[in-house]
């Protein structure tokens, strides 16, 4: 259906409300925190911290693995809302890659050492379908969280954004699963963790395009412009 | 000739238009939409004046939809141009799609003999009358049209959230575009 345009801006104009423009991407990063942060403690309190986390807290690999797995997260969860605001700049893009590429090498280097110290045994792989759902559970509020916020947005790369969304919630998610699971074999925590983180990536970036389209909001701005 | 705005000028009225001023709104798409519609021609030469137009049409509603994503501390022109470019390609990867569904016929064939259900829909242009016309209809055709027309939910979607079952929606849908098609051709 056409209308001619004249007519179209004067009923946009007609059903044009104040709007609050979207704070920039690292104002809404803290704000997304404030909802993610208290959940992940709050699953961690009721699933019980591991008994070690304490000593755990002065060994420097698995603090470097934490704080790249939340800066992962956090740098992933820019990313995400700076994709969603026409002329952003395409370096935001790769805000991710250092904490990620950190995270990986941490976690290669721990099975090197693994390796050297305990030969063949040291890089054993046995099942440990816990992460999944453990990291879908700790992730899930932090990605409902992000996918409302990035709805506010234009969805300019939906798949890209969403992949991105993806990788903040399941990174925080992975984060998270840390703090209670006692699992911190460098080539377990690389495949079924850091497995689990991509996976969910993954999922989320194929969902962009139903979480996040042009179709859905220009029908909704349409429908506004024909009814009202 | 008219000189044209400059980029802080319409930023000036984005942000006033942000803020609900409709007189800033009107005159930023006024200013806007010649521009619009040269990129457009000139970026998609092989179109007709109308396709033109629903893609100017497009972007003016795509703007309308996120403009709060514009930071009022930024220029204006990179951002309309930033969702302008996500449009057209949007919409080349719709046509594409379709192209790819077509079927080429000489000749398209009539439904029923009656005129009235050979309109071509595209040539309507009255969005008043048409609006008016759809709050006239009873409560379970506005549904139906404003579900599967406006809202362009599937029948699947539309029936679930109605709850009702596709058949009857089907109907509904049925009736209200002839009633429509009725009230429209008698007010032309």
């Amino acid at each position: 259906m056409t209308m001619e345009t004249e007519k179209l801006i004067e009923r946009l104009a007609e059903v044009v409300e104040p709007v609050r423009p979207l704070a920039r991407p690292w104002i809404r990063t803290a704000a997304w925190l404030l909802v993610a942060i208290p959940y992940i403690a709050l699953v961690m309190f009721v699933v019980s911290p591991r008994a070690d986390l304490i000593a755990k807290a002065s060994e420097w690999r698995y603090v470097i693995e934490q704080l790249a797995a939340l800066a992962t997260g956090i740098t992933a969860a820019t990313a995400a809302f700076a994709t969603v605001i026409p002329g952003y700049d395409r370096k935001f893009l790769f805000l991710p890659a250092l904490p990620l590429a950190i995270w990986l090498g941490s976690l290669g280097d721990g099975c090197v050492e693994d390796w050297i110290h305990f030969g063949p045994d040291g890089l054993s792989l046995q099942p440990d379908w816990f992460c999944f759902p453990a990291i879908v559970l700790v992730g899930a509020v932090p990605a409902i969280a992000m996918a409302v916020m990035l709805r506010r947005g234009a969805p300019l790369t939906p798949h890209i954004t969403s992949a991105l969304g993806g990788l903040a919630a399941a990174g925080l998610g992975n984060f998270g699963l840390r703090l209670f699971h006692s699992q911190d074999a460098s080539l377990m925590v690389l495949v079924w963790q850091v497995g689990t983180v991509f996976i969910l990536t993954i999922m989320l970036a194929w969902a962009g395009q139903y979480l996040l389209n042009w179709r859905s909001i220009v029908a909704t701005a349409r429908r506004r412009v024909l009814i009202r | 000739m008219k000189g044209q705005l400059d980029d802080h000028a319409l930023a000036t009225l984005m942000r006033a238009a942000q803020g609900g001023n409709t007189q800033a709104y009107v005159l930023l798409l006024k200013e806007i939409t010649p521009r619009l519609r040269q990129i457009v021609r000139a970026q998609r030469r092989f179109l007709k004046i109308a396709d033109i137009e629903d893609l100017v049409q497009d972007v003016l509603l795509s703007l309308h939809a996120v403009r709060a994503t514009y930071d009022p501390r930024r220029p204006f022109m990179p951002w309309l141009m930033a969702i302008t470019r996500h449009r057209l390609a949007d919409a080349a990867r719709r046509h594409t799609r379709r192209a790819a569904h077509e079927v080429q016929v000489e000749n398209v064939p009539v439904t029923f003999s009656d005129e009235g259900t050979n309109i071509d829909g595209d040539e309507y242009r009255d969005p008043e009358a048409l609006r008016q016309a759809i709050e006239d209809l009873s409560p379970a055709q506005r549904a139906a049209i404003e579900m599967l027309k406006l809202r362009e939910m599937s029948l699947k979607e539309a029936a679930a959230a109605r709850g009702t079952s596709i058949g009857a929606l089907k109907v509904s849908v049925h009736r209200a575009m002839a009633t429509l098609r009725k009230a429209l051709i008698k007010e032309s």
